[in-house]
């Protein structure tokens, strides 16, 4: 629909969405909120993904777009599995908190 | 356009080039703009409700933009799995927990945030730098990508297209997906649920009350207890259904 000058401006937006789920992943404390910035990252690669099969006029990119949305459905399902657990038995989904391994 | 984002100057138009329509570049500028705000408010909202709602709203935007880019599947997709599974999934968790967030953004941990900014604009340099390296409308680099000008072929990110490969070259990582989903879901519920017993040690009840997630008789005494009532009903004469 838009012009080959465009797949710039939709790559500098998938950079700064993955940039964006980085700053959420590494500076957040909350485990539920890092879970989502992990959700972001992923789909600022799918957007790479689907900006370059339109590029190529090949599907391949939205394919493996697809599976990539599979795999974080998969993911949000078991991270937010053991958040869950973890706040069974911490009562805390505080990742600064969970420091059992270090001692 | 040029003048937003100097360094990705690759939207002169060249001669040969035909201008993007309006409504597209309009399209284009809004869904950026609420995916990129929506992503920011989630990565820094307080209120977790409110941050997932924002990531809903940016998922949204990212779905718009998948129908710019023609893939129209994908588009659905990304609305059904993403704002209306993974997002509901989020906000179930995020209320049955229910816990006030005390701080967002730990002070002493700067370091954190410095490691994230220092990411973002090792990317953006980065990006910049390939861009300028490639020149207005890609250059050597779009032919080295493959990048083709001009509409899509027909039936381009249709289900049927997009059903073609899941059959035929990507049937192996289709059945491993399916496997993994299969595993994801039992690995959750084995996690979800094994907590449940261990959990009543750790929450405190004010004296006097009764515990009620403690059973008090073994629930298998009371299934037992039905089925020897049917058990017995079936055996009284004339007492079957």
């Amino acid at each position: 629909m838009l012009p080959l000058s465009y797949f710039n401006y939709y790559l500098a937006l998938g950079a700064v969405l993955f940039a964006i789920g980085a700053v959420g992943v590494i500076a957040r404390r909350n485990a539920l909120i890092a879970l989502m910035s992990v959700e972001l990252m992923l789909n600022a690669a799918n957007l790479t993904l689907v900006v370059f099969a339109r590029a190529q006029h090949d599907m391949r990119g939205q394919a493996v777009a697809f599976l990539t949305i599979a795999v974080a459905a998969a993911e949000a399902a078991v991270g937010l599995a053991i958040v869950v657990g973890v706040f069974r038995n911490r009562r805390s989904t505080q990742l600064d908190d969970l420091t059992m391994m270090k001692h | 356009m040029t003048s937003l984002l100097p360094l990705l100057s690759t939207a002169q138009v060249t001669p040969g080039e035909v201008e993007a329509p309006l409504g597209p570049q309009v399209a284009f500028w809004v869904l950026a703009a609420l995916t990129v705000v929506g992503a920011m408010l989630a990565v820094t909202r307080r209120n977790l409700i409110g941050a997932v709602m924002s990531l809903v709203a940016s998922f949204f935007g990212l779905a718009g933009l998948y129908l710019l880019l023609s893939a129209h599947f994908l588009a659905a997709i990304q609305v059904l799995v993403y704002a209306g599974g993974i997002m509901v999934l989020f906000v179930f968790v995020v209320m049955v927990l229910n816990q006030e967030e005390a701080e967002p953004w730990a002070l002493r941990h700067v370091f954190g945030l410095a490691l994230g900014v220092a990411a973002a604009v090792y990317l953006a340099v980065r990006l910049g730098q390939l861009l300028w390296a490639a020149g207005p409308g890609g250059g050597e680099l779009a032919s080295r990508l493959r990048i083709r000008e001009g509409a899509p072929p027909q039936g381009y990110g249709t289900v049927a297209a997009i059903g073609d490969y899941f059959f035929t070259e990507f049937l192996f990582p289709f059945e491993a997906v399916s496997i993994l989903l299969v595993i994801a879901v039992v690995g959750a519920v084995v996690l979800a649920r094994t907590t449940v017993a261990k959990a009543t040690t750790v929450y405190e009840l004010p004296p006097g009350e009764v515990d009620l997630r403690q059973p008090q008789h073994d629930a298998r005494d009371e299934v037992l207890g039905v089925l020897g009532h049917h058990a017995q009903a079936a055996n009284r004469p004339g007492g079957g259904h």
